[in-house]
Protein backbone atom coordinates (compact mmCIF):
# COMPACT_ATOMS: atom_id res chain seq x y z
CA UNK A 1 0.00 0.00 0.00
CA UNK A 2 1.19 3.24 -1.10
CA UNK A 3 0.72 6.45 1.50
CA UNK A 4 1.35 9.91 -0.39
CA UNK A 5 1.97 13.12 1.12
CA UNK A 6 3.06 16.49 0.27
CA UNK A 7 4.86 19.45 1.55
CA UNK A 8 4.46 23.04 -0.14
CA UNK A 9 7.38 25.50 0.05
CA UNK A 10 8.53 28.80 -1.01
CA UNK A 11 11.91 28.10 -2.83
CA UNK A 12 14.02 29.52 -0.21
CA UNK A 13 17.26 28.61 1.45
CA UNK A 14 15.82 28.85 5.22
CA UNK A 15 13.11 26.27 3.85
CA UNK A 16 16.06 23.30 3.12
CA UNK A 17 15.49 22.00 6.88
CA UNK A 18 11.88 21.91 6.98
CA UNK A 19 12.15 19.63 3.45
CA UNK A 20 14.98 17.57 4.64
CA UNK A 21 12.88 16.88 7.70
CA UNK A 22 9.76 16.33 5.88
CA UNK A 23 11.44 13.61 3.57
CA UNK A 24 13.38 11.57 6.65
CA UNK A 25 10.11 11.53 8.42
CA UNK A 26 9.03 9.39 5.29
CA UNK A 27 12.04 7.63 4.70
CA UNK A 28 12.08 6.71 8.80
CA UNK A 29 8.35 5.43 7.89
CA UNK A 30 9.49 3.12 5.27
CA UNK A 31 11.95 1.39 6.78
CA UNK A 32 15.57 3.46 6.34
CA UNK A 33 18.40 3.26 9.00
CA UNK A 34 20.36 6.80 9.98
CA UNK A 35 22.73 6.46 7.28
CA UNK A 36 20.46 6.10 4.08
CA UNK A 37 18.01 8.36 5.48
CA UNK A 38 20.68 11.19 6.19
CA UNK A 39 21.63 10.51 2.24
CA UNK A 40 17.71 10.86 1.59
CA UNK A 41 18.14 14.33 2.81
CA UNK A 42 20.73 15.13 1.08
CA UNK A 43 19.60 14.60 -2.32
CA UNK A 44 16.24 16.43 -1.29
CA UNK A 45 18.60 19.46 -0.13
CA UNK A 46 20.90 19.45 -2.87
CA UNK A 47 17.73 19.50 -5.32
CA UNK A 48 16.09 22.00 -3.81
CA UNK A 49 18.90 23.86 -3.65
CA UNK A 50 19.60 23.40 -7.25
CA UNK A 51 15.87 24.62 -8.32
CA UNK A 52 16.81 27.73 -5.94
CA UNK A 53 19.43 28.73 -7.06
CA UNK A 54 19.46 27.89 -10.80
CA UNK A 55 15.67 27.72 -11.69
CA UNK A 56 14.28 30.34 -10.04
CA UNK A 57 17.73 31.81 -9.53
CA UNK A 58 16.54 33.97 -6.23
CA UNK A 59 13.35 35.20 -7.87
CA UNK A 60 10.30 33.95 -5.70
CA UNK A 61 8.73 30.86 -6.53
CA UNK A 62 7.19 27.19 -4.91
CA UNK A 63 8.77 23.81 -4.26
CA UNK A 64 6.23 21.19 -4.30
CA UNK A 65 7.45 18.30 -2.61
CA UNK A 66 5.79 14.97 -2.78
CA UNK A 67 6.50 11.75 -1.09
CA UNK A 68 5.17 8.22 -2.05
CA UNK A 69 5.67 5.85 0.90
CA UNK A 70 5.33 1.98 0.04
CA UNK A 71 6.80 0.65 3.91
CA UNK A 72 9.41 -1.88 3.74
CA UNK A 73 9.67 -1.54 0.07
CA UNK A 74 10.61 1.58 -1.66
CA UNK A 75 10.70 5.92 -1.42
CA UNK A 76 9.67 8.12 -4.34
CA UNK A 77 10.07 11.64 -4.21
CA UNK A 78 8.92 14.00 -6.84
CA UNK A 79 9.94 17.17 -6.68
CA UNK A 80 8.06 19.97 -8.82
CA UNK A 81 8.66 23.95 -9.61
CA UNK A 82 8.01 26.45 -12.13
CA UNK A 83 11.06 27.48 -13.12
CA UNK A 84 13.82 28.34 -15.60
CA UNK A 85 14.75 24.84 -16.68
CA UNK A 86 18.10 23.44 -14.96
CA UNK A 87 19.63 20.95 -17.22
CA UNK A 88 22.15 19.20 -15.11
CA UNK A 89 23.87 17.47 -18.50
CA UNK A 90 24.99 21.19 -18.90
CA UNK A 91 27.06 20.99 -15.92
CA UNK A 92 30.28 19.20 -16.19
CA UNK A 93 30.14 15.86 -14.25
CA UNK A 94 31.74 15.90 -10.59
CA UNK A 95 34.82 13.74 -10.67
CA UNK A 96 36.67 13.02 -7.54
CA UNK A 97 39.75 13.86 -7.54
CA UNK A 98 43.33 12.63 -5.60
CA UNK A 99 45.01 16.06 -5.79
CA UNK A 100 43.57 19.24 -4.05
CA UNK A 101 44.32 21.27 -7.17
CA UNK A 102 42.36 19.06 -9.58
CA UNK A 103 38.92 19.25 -7.82
CA UNK A 104 36.27 21.17 -9.55
CA UNK A 105 33.86 22.22 -7.28
CA UNK A 106 30.96 22.30 -10.12
CA UNK A 107 28.51 19.30 -10.13
CA UNK A 108 28.93 18.25 -6.67
CA UNK A 109 25.15 18.58 -5.85
CA UNK A 110 24.28 16.56 -9.10
CA UNK A 111 27.01 14.17 -7.97
CA UNK A 112 25.48 13.62 -4.75
CA UNK A 113 22.00 12.92 -5.60
CA UNK A 114 23.40 10.44 -7.84
CA UNK A 115 25.16 8.44 -5.61
CA UNK A 116 22.43 9.10 -2.88
CA UNK A 117 19.69 7.88 -4.63
CA UNK A 118 18.98 4.89 -7.20
CA UNK A 119 17.30 6.41 -9.68
CA UNK A 120 17.22 10.03 -10.54
CA UNK A 121 14.84 11.40 -13.68
CA UNK A 122 14.23 15.32 -14.42
CA UNK A 123 11.72 16.13 -16.87
CA UNK A 124 11.67 19.76 -17.84
CA UNK A 125 8.47 21.56 -18.91
CA UNK A 126 5.62 19.23 -18.34
CA UNK A 127 2.68 20.36 -19.94
CA UNK A 128 0.32 21.69 -16.65
CA UNK A 129 2.95 20.75 -14.14
CA UNK A 130 6.73 22.51 -14.87
CA UNK A 131 9.82 20.81 -14.15
CA UNK A 132 9.72 17.37 -12.31
CA UNK A 133 12.37 15.71 -10.68
CA UNK A 134 11.55 12.18 -9.57
CA UNK A 135 13.95 10.41 -7.10
CA UNK A 136 13.55 6.55 -6.10
CA UNK A 137 15.37 4.93 -3.34
CA UNK A 138 14.83 0.91 -3.02
CA UNK A 139 14.70 -0.54 0.74
CA UNK B 1 12.04 24.12 11.55
CA UNK B 2 15.05 26.63 10.57
CA UNK B 3 18.32 25.16 10.46
CA UNK B 4 20.63 26.51 12.82
CA UNK B 5 24.85 26.82 12.76
CA UNK B 6 27.26 28.28 15.47
CA UNK B 7 30.99 28.67 15.39
CA UNK B 8 32.99 28.42 18.58
CA UNK B 9 36.04 30.74 17.36
CA UNK B 10 38.83 29.67 20.02
CA UNK B 11 42.66 29.44 19.51
CA UNK B 12 45.45 27.16 21.00
CA UNK B 13 49.03 27.73 21.14
CA UNK B 14 51.11 24.95 20.56
CA UNK B 15 53.95 23.74 22.79
CA UNK B 16 57.09 22.98 20.09
CA UNK B 17 60.31 21.48 22.03
CA UNK B 18 63.47 22.88 21.43
CA UNK B 19 62.69 25.93 19.45
CA UNK B 20 63.41 29.34 20.60
CA UNK B 21 60.78 30.87 18.09
CA UNK B 22 57.59 32.05 20.16
CA UNK B 23 54.64 29.52 19.73
CA UNK B 24 51.64 31.40 17.48
CA UNK B 25 48.22 30.49 18.27
CA UNK B 26 46.27 27.80 15.86
CA UNK B 27 42.89 29.13 15.70
CA UNK B 28 40.03 26.49 16.26
CA UNK B 29 36.57 26.21 14.78
CA UNK B 30 34.51 24.14 16.97
CA UNK B 31 30.95 23.75 14.60
CA UNK B 32 27.63 22.82 15.60
CA UNK B 33 24.66 22.03 13.81
CA UNK B 34 23.34 21.88 10.47
CA UNK B 35 25.86 23.15 7.50
CA UNK B 36 23.90 23.95 4.37
CA UNK B 37 23.52 26.45 1.70
CA UNK B 38 21.29 28.28 4.67
CA UNK B 39 23.82 28.06 7.45
CA UNK B 40 27.28 27.78 5.69
CA UNK B 41 28.21 31.83 5.07
CA UNK B 42 28.46 31.90 9.14
CA UNK B 43 31.63 29.51 8.81
CA UNK B 44 32.53 31.09 5.73
CA UNK B 45 32.73 34.30 7.56
CA UNK B 46 34.82 32.65 10.50
CA UNK B 47 37.57 31.09 8.16
CA UNK B 48 38.06 34.43 6.51
CA UNK B 49 38.33 36.20 9.49
CA UNK B 50 41.18 33.72 10.66
CA UNK B 51 42.73 33.93 6.90
CA UNK B 52 42.71 38.05 7.66
CA UNK B 53 44.27 37.83 11.07
CA UNK B 54 46.80 35.74 9.22
CA UNK B 55 46.41 32.20 10.08
CA UNK B 56 48.08 29.60 8.11
CA UNK B 57 46.54 26.33 10.13
CA UNK B 58 42.70 26.21 11.05
CA UNK B 59 41.30 23.76 12.91
CA UNK B 60 37.87 22.76 12.48
CA UNK B 61 36.30 20.28 14.93
CA UNK B 62 33.46 18.76 13.62
CA UNK B 63 32.29 17.07 16.00
CA UNK B 64 28.52 17.83 16.78
CA UNK B 65 27.58 18.83 12.73
CA UNK B 66 24.97 16.87 12.40
CA UNK B 67 24.63 17.40 8.15
CA UNK B 68 26.27 18.79 5.87
CA UNK B 69 25.73 19.51 2.04
CA UNK B 70 27.59 20.36 -1.13
CA UNK B 71 27.52 23.93 -0.27
CA UNK B 72 29.52 22.90 3.33
CA UNK B 73 31.93 20.81 1.11
CA UNK B 74 32.01 23.75 -1.34
CA UNK B 75 33.40 26.11 2.01
CA UNK B 76 35.84 23.57 3.30
CA UNK B 77 37.47 22.87 0.03
CA UNK B 78 37.53 26.81 -0.45
CA UNK B 79 39.03 27.20 3.00
CA UNK B 80 41.39 24.48 2.40
CA UNK B 81 42.89 26.15 -0.91
CA UNK B 82 43.32 29.11 0.66
CA UNK B 83 45.25 27.81 4.04
CA UNK B 84 47.73 25.71 1.52
CA UNK B 85 48.35 28.59 -0.55
CA UNK B 86 49.81 30.30 2.98
CA UNK B 87 51.92 27.29 3.06
CA UNK B 88 49.13 25.75 5.85
CA UNK B 89 46.76 23.43 5.92
CA UNK B 90 42.95 22.81 7.36
CA UNK B 91 42.63 20.35 9.86
CA UNK B 92 39.48 18.33 10.11
CA UNK B 93 38.22 16.65 13.49
CA UNK B 94 35.72 14.28 15.10
CA UNK B 95 33.70 13.78 11.93
CA UNK B 96 29.91 12.13 13.02
CA UNK B 97 29.68 9.32 10.42
CA UNK B 98 26.81 10.91 8.20
CA UNK B 99 29.27 13.69 7.77
CA UNK B 100 32.06 11.59 6.94
CA UNK B 101 30.27 9.49 4.48
CA UNK B 102 29.34 12.79 2.77
CA UNK B 103 32.96 13.03 2.50
CA UNK B 104 33.66 10.08 1.24
CA UNK B 105 30.97 9.92 -1.66
CA UNK B 106 32.98 13.03 -2.98
CA UNK B 107 36.44 11.67 -2.45
CA UNK B 108 37.39 14.61 -0.16
CA UNK B 109 38.72 11.83 2.61
CA UNK B 110 41.43 11.76 0.42
CA UNK B 111 42.04 15.24 0.24
CA UNK B 112 41.65 16.53 3.60
CA UNK B 113 43.56 15.88 6.58
CA UNK B 114 41.05 14.32 9.28
CA UNK B 115 41.82 13.49 12.54
CA UNK B 116 39.83 10.92 15.20
CA UNK B 117 39.61 13.77 17.92
CA UNK B 118 40.44 17.29 18.55
CA UNK B 119 43.46 16.41 20.60
CA UNK B 120 45.03 14.19 17.74
CA UNK B 121 44.08 17.56 15.79
CA UNK B 122 45.92 19.93 17.81
CA UNK B 123 48.56 17.81 18.29
CA UNK B 124 48.79 18.04 14.41
CA UNK B 125 48.54 21.36 14.19
CA UNK B 126 51.40 22.00 16.18
CA UNK B 127 53.71 20.58 13.65
CA UNK B 128 52.44 23.30 10.80
CA UNK B 129 52.97 27.02 10.09
CA UNK B 130 50.73 29.18 12.55
CA UNK B 131 50.23 32.54 11.35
Amino acid sequence: MTSTRQLVVPAQHDQLARLASFVGAAAIEVGFGDAQVNRIELAVDEACSNIIDHAYRGAPGVIRLTVEIESQRQLTIILVDQGTPFDPDRVPAYAPCTSLDEVKIGGLGIHLMRQAMDDVCFEFNVPGIGNRLTMIKHL
Amino acid sequence: MIATLNVRELTFTPVMEQTDKAQKPIPIMQVSGRLDASTVSILERALLRAFSLGAKAIVIDMGEVTYISSSGLRVLLTARRQARERGGDILLCALSPNVRDVLDMVGFTALFSICSTLDDAKQMAGHLPAT
